[in-house]
């Protein structure tokens, strides 16, 4: 059996003292899918912010390809990536809303790396990269977002509610671009979702989360 | 009403034929007021910064003494300044009274507290999912204090606009502590001043349409800027 990408051991998340979130086990496996369903209040985005290491738990370990995972992982940042509902973009052109993430890596060859993005996310890079951030509607904002972490080729890209308010045809492309993810690089995706037909479709595996716990896994 | 329309016509020719006196004060008042504003910039963004992004004890107390100081009459910090920098002062030895560098040490004073009232506010008021946003992307502490002020350009911009505003119009400080020497600390405050005193309203007038000038500048740069730190 392989090492986890990302592995939580007898996570205990308190906030003000109340539990909100319980896990025993949970592991990650490199290039899976994972769907995370429940109703608002389960513990999703909590679970996901843990998963991202944007939150350190009240008790428990966490590991990322099998090591525990320091205070600080800015190393990890670089590798593992969260989606939000509705994402903040930064006060800038569309492509170097894209390249920040790149230029924070140092990386090169950065605007045919943005192109790329951008068409695997639907937005024609002649027409959307020069547009600035208040020029973009719900859903080009939304896909930007992801372009800006697609680009980054994570390890692991962790979705909370990426399509719920968002149109039919921008939920598609969403969701066609976070599949190319692990089609083209492997990522390991988790998604958070009340679209159940959606993750019924593409995850392989699906836990029910229930006042903090997993009540059930598909 | 005449002599008024008449100070008009002169005050258009001393400005549109270069008059030296007219000039110099021009001049000095761009002096004073840049290296005031590079000084109150470059202390009062950190400064502001800090109270606006981190929490420590005191820190309402830092923030009403400076929102209080937003007010800060001119001829007190001009009284202030004179008395640190008058020969008997303890800063009597720099020979900076009657001198430019002189008042933009007051003008400083005036600038500092609007610069970082203003740069809290806009920190402050930055969106809580912008930090979050740059740890997913991969940003390093030093990079997300980067990239958060880059965030709040627009507000610091318009704090700049606005204590620039103050400064060159205040003419309290220049008069106090520059002395209103001509040709050396003479400012277009102080000199409108002085020619009204005298009843020579045509340099007044010219000088006044200078500060008018400004004034009108800040107003569009200030009105762009608030519309985009907004959006």
């Amino acid at each position: 059996m392989s090492t986890p990408l990302i592995a939580l051991y007898n996570i205990r998340q308190r906030y003000s003292g109340r539990t909100v979130l319980a896990i025993d086990r949970l592991d990650i496996e490199p290039g899976s899918i994972v769907g995370l369903a429940g109703p608002n209040g389960s513990g999703k985005s909590t679970l996901l912010r843990l998963l991202a290491f944007l939150e350190t738990p009240a008790s428990g370990t966490l590991t990322f390809m099998g090591n525990p995972v320091p205070d600080k992982p800015n190393g990890v940042h670089k590798q593992v990536t969260l989606l939000v509902q509705e994402p903040y973009l930064l006060k800038r052109s569309v492509h170097a809303n894209i390249a920040y993430g790149l230029k924070v890596r140092g990386e090169s060859d950065i605007t045919t790396k943005v192109n790329h993005a951008l068409d695997t996310v639907g937005l024609p890079p002649d027409v959307f990269s020069h547009r600035q951030w208040f020029e973009l509607s719900g859903g080009e904002a939304q896909r930007v977002a992801l372009a800006a972490r697609l680009v980054l080729k994570p390890k692991a890209l962790l979705m909370d509610e990426p399509t719920a308010s968002l149109d039919g045809q921008s939920a598609t492309l969403i969701r066609q671009a976070a599949l190319a993810a692990r089609k083209e690089y492997g990522a390991s995706l988790v998604v958070a979702s009340h679209d159940m037909t959606w993750l019924n479709a593409v995850c392989d595996h699906i836990f029910h989360l229930e006042h903090g716990t997993i009540t059930d896994k598909q | 009403m005449d002599y008024l329309l008449q100070g008009f016509i002169q005050g258009f020719v001393l400005l549109f034929t270069g008059n030296a006196e007219t000039y110099s004060a021009i001049w000095t008042t761009v002096g004073a007021s840049t290296l005031s504003m590079i000084a109150s910039l470059s202390i009062g963004i950190p400064l502001g910064f800090l109270l606006g992004h981190k929490k420590f004890p005191g820190k309402k107390i830092v923030r009403t003494i400076v929102d209080t100081l937003l007010s800060f009459p001119t001829v007190v910090i001009g009284l202030l300044v004179y008395a640190l920098l008058t020969r008997h002062g303890p800063l009597g030895g720099t020979g900076l009274l009657f001198s430019i560098p002189g008042i933009a040490i007051g003008q400083t004073i005036l600038g500092l507290p609007i610069i970082i009232a203003m740069t809290a506010t806009a920190v402050e008021a930055l969106d809580k999912r912008l930090p979050l946003t740059l740890i997913t992307l991969g940003a390093n502490p030093r990079q997300i204090l980067w990239a958060t002020v880059i965030e709040a350009r627009y507000s610091l911009m318009l704090a700049a606009v606005a204590a620039y505003g103050r400064i060159v119009s205040e003419i309290g400080i220049s008069m106090m502590v520059g002395g209103n020497i001509k040709w050396h600390t003479r400012t277009i405050t102080t000199a409108i001043a002085l020619e009204t005193g005298k009843g020579e309203f045509a340099m007044g007038i010219a000088l006044g349409m200078v500060l008018l000038t400004v004034a009108l500048i800040v107003n569009i740069f200030a009105s762009g800027l608030k519309k985009r730190a907004i959006q």
